[in-house]
């Protein structure tokens, strides 16, 4: 049943463009019903790309990751960077809160980075954000996504997966997931990001390309929400002085770890709640 | 806050002008902004054609704007979002206050949207007893002022850092202090708390992709993510010819978006949202509410000498490059969209004769369209819009907007046609210019009607004797050696 609203408006736009206001139009040519040949070379490349291709990828990802203030930093594995992690929780001081806080996503690589411990090393909280239960009782699951909504707005520090980077803007791209809210990649001062060294894409384009056809991301596509992040937030609204942390994060860190294919991509790859709840 | 007026063009553009801080932002915007997008269209891979495939692929998603829509519709509200199809300002507006009150909303946050300030959406919702704060740091300060953007993506320029201090000490009860970090902190705090007890966060819509089902905003602060993220409810207003077909189309139009707006490759924070979140999801707003507008922009798609305009994507890259913005500054356009966009857009959308300042007062100089990333001919309809001023135009009901000027041209060309008629009114005219004022061998003042003329400078007055005349005395040394 379409709205009246709709139809009206959109007989008016048939009419504007010289078509019968009720013609049902044949849109079909201009949308893709398969990959272009630009894209499938995209794909093949993707598919071929060896170690070194990568090394490259990330020298590309550093060199435009500086004009945006983005710091990148290469690591060995998951546990330095959770060391890097701890390092940086030590450096920088609590803010909204007195008292020093990091929410990290429930997610595999984030899992691995045996966050936990930090507690032990000093006087830190670190929440997780676990799935909501859909069938819980709604007041419940509304108490608990508060309860996780007011722990992300006291955190001075948010550590996030993201799903890839592009190298030739260095540009996180972060899918919806349960599990990983959106807000811990925003509402704290330092956003911290950790991904492997497989993650990094060259551009938009191929990003695009693995997310219409590759099977793997394409059954997810662009998910509900996704997010671009390229750096910390910026304003130059007063006098054209650039200041960062606007609204957003003051400061951006990602870390790109080796990639670990066997251990880390699974949870990255599954959307549904079932798949992240052990 | 004030309403818009077009027709105070002349007014508001001589105080700009006579506004010495406002002289210098705008040229520290120009020469910011001016020559980088350029320079960045120059940088593309594709180089800087791409900005006439992007014109293409404008005209395609324009050609095609029902289709488009049926789907992008389709697909929102397969994810559970809303749809509401606007035909005017009243309707959107409406709309919003009617999903407000059912659900409870006080107060609301809002992302930079040129579209409701099209539609005067803060004022409405006011009178509606619903506050609306604007969150982009710009805006937010305009907002304190009781002022409108006067740049689409620098709506403060017009503000000193010294403004804005006494701004933020009277609204905030900070410390004085001009430092542009310090503020910055200041008003981060202050909206901070104004995202985390919002109800609903509203937002523009930069592009839609039909492909997908989603539609985009384009931000640096995060104040948009924020808009849509936090509060409960999220309605964004999307004029309604902003959307393209597929994702690789999308692609490039988001690359030139970016370098357009600000001479950027990316610009920090570019969200995509196809619905309301998921009962597992932690956050997002449980429900989505997408407005699409027509507003008067079905008058302009029946037309195909302004359909070009409807390619826009706001980006601004125009007004940076424009030498009348560059004087005029954004408020004596009277109305949301400043610059050469505006000049075009606003005399269609509110009256070509209310608003024939704007179009008149442009200098068709051309630049705005080299700077243009999706390459709009927009001289071209500025003298489209003279055209229907000087003769009349039945489709946009415009008088001529100067009968006297028409019966001044058929004269001229009667002048004109016939040596004789013409010799002799030269004659008449070098007698009869000796009794005017005269600097050198040039008119100081010319007579009513063209004193406006000389207001400003000199005419240069005519030679005793015609080259004709002369030539025929054979008075004319001509060169002997010519090959
Ligand atoms: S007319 Fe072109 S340059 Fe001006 S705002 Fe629109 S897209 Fe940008």
């Amino acid at each position: 049943m379409i709205p009246p609203d709709q139809k009206a408006f959109l007989g008016r736009i048939r009419q504007a463009l010289g078509h019968a206001p009720h013609e049902s139009r044949n849109g079909s040519h201009l949308f893709m019903q398969g990959p272009s040949r630009e894209e499938l070379q995209i794909l093949e490349r993707y598919r071929q790309r060896t170690a070194k291709d990568r090394e490259e990828l990330l020298e590309q990802l550093m060199e435009a990751a500086k004009p945006v203030h983005l710091c990148v930093r290469r690591l060995p594995d998951p546990e330095a960077a959770g060391a890097a992690i701890a390092a940086l929780v030590q450096e920088k001081a609590p803010e909204p809160d007195t008292v020093k806080q990091v929410v990290a996503w429930r997610h595999g690589l984030i899992d691995g980075l045996d966050l936990h411990l930090l507690p032990e090393q000093s006087a830190v909280r670190v929440h997780r954000t676990p799935p909501l239960d859909p069938l819980m009782d709604p007041a419940r699951r509304h108490a608990e996504r508060e309860a996780q909504r007011r722990a992300i707005a006291k955190a001075h520090m948010g550590v996030t997966a993201a799903d890839f980077c592009m190298a030739d803007t260095a540009t996180l791209v972060l899918r919806a997931r349960p599990g990983q809210p959106r807000s811990v990649a925003l509402l704290p001062p330092v956003h911290v990001a950790v991904i492997t060294l497989d993650q990094i894409l060259w551009d938009m384009k191929e990003l695009f390309a693995l997310l219409r056809w590759e099977a793997r991301f394409a059954a997810q596509g662009l998910s509900r929400y996704m997010a671009f992040i390229s750096g910390p937030s910026k304003t130059a609204d007063i006098e054209a002085t650039m200041v960062h942390g606007a609204h957003g994060p003051r400061e951006v860190h990602l870390f790109v770890v080796a990639s670990a294919p066997g251990r880390l991509q699974y949870v990255g790859q599954r959307s549904t709640f079932s798949a992240l709840t052990k | 806050m004030t309403q818009l007026h077009p027709e105070t063009y002349r007014e508001a553009a001589r105080k700009a002008i006579g506004d010495p801080v406002l002289q210098k932002a705008l040229a520290g915007l120009q020469a910011r902004f001016g020559r980088g997008a350029a320079e960045a269209y120059r940088r593309l891979p594709e180089g800087p054609h791409l900005r006439h495939t992007a014109h293409e692929i404008r005209e395609r998603a324009v050609a095609h704007l029902d289709v488009l829509l049926e789907r992008l519709a389709e697909k929102i509200r397969q994810n559970g979002g809303h749809v509401f199809f606007a035909s005017d300002a009243t309707d959107a507006v409406e709309y919003c206050i009617k999903v407000a009150r059912r659900h409870g909303v006080r107060r609301v946050v809002k992302g930079k949207s040129m579209v409701t300030e099209e539609i005067d959406l803060n004022e409405k919702l006011a009178a509606a007893g619903i506050d609306a704060v604007e969150t982009d740091l710009g805006e937010y300060i305009i907002q304190l002022a009781g002022e409108k953007p006067s740049h689409i993506i620098a709506p403060a320029i017009h503000k000193t850092r010294y403004d804005i201090a006494e701004l933020f000490v009277k609204n905030m009860g900070i410390p004085y202090t001009t430092d542009p970090p310090a503020l910055t902190r200041a008003a981060r705090k202050a909206l901070r708390e104004e995202f985390l007890a919002a109800d609903m966060g509203i937002s523009g819509v930069n592009m839609a992709c039909a492909e997908t089902g989603h539609i985009t905003t384009v931000s640096n602060e995060g104040n948009i993510r924020m808009a849509t993220t936090l509060p409960r409810i999220h309605m964004a207003f999307m004029g309604m010819e902003r959307i393209v077909g597929r994702l690789d189309e999308y692609e490039i139009l988001l690359r030139l978006l970016c370098r357009g707006a600000a001479a950027q490759t990316m610009a920090t924070y570019v969200s995509y949202t196809a619905g309301p979140r998921r009962p597992e999801d932690s956050d997002g707003p449980e429900a989505f509410h997408l407005v699409v507008i027509d507003n008067g922009r079905s008058r302009i798609l029946a037309d195909p000498r302004f359909r070009e305009i409807l390619y826009c994507i706001r980006c601004a890259a125009c007004l940076n490059v424009c030498p009348v913005y560059g004087k005029i500054g954004g408020h004596a356009y009277g109305f949301a969209y400043s610059g050469p966009i505006g000049a075009v857009v606003t005399p269609l959308l509110t009256g070509i004769n209310r608003a024939r300042h704007l179009c008149q007062g442009e200098t068709l100089c051309g630049a705005c369209m080299e700077a243009c990333p999706v390459a709009i001919d927009l001289p071209r309809m500025l003298l489209a819009l003279r055209e229907t001023l000087a003769y009349g135009d039945a489709f946009w009901k415009t008088t001529p907007a100067n009968p006297l000027e028409g019966l001044a041209f058929k004269v001229w060309s009667r002048l004109t046609a016939n040596r004789r008629t013409w010799e002799c009114f030269l004659k008449a005219a070098a007698l009869g210019q000796r009794l005017f004022p005269k600097k050198g061998n040039r008119l100081r003042r010319l007579p009513p009607p063209f004193h406006g003329w000389t207001r400003k400078r000199d005419f240069p007055s005519l030679a005793p004797e015609t080259f004709l005349a002369r030539w025929r005395k054979n008075e004319i040394e001509v060169a002997k050696d010519i090959p």
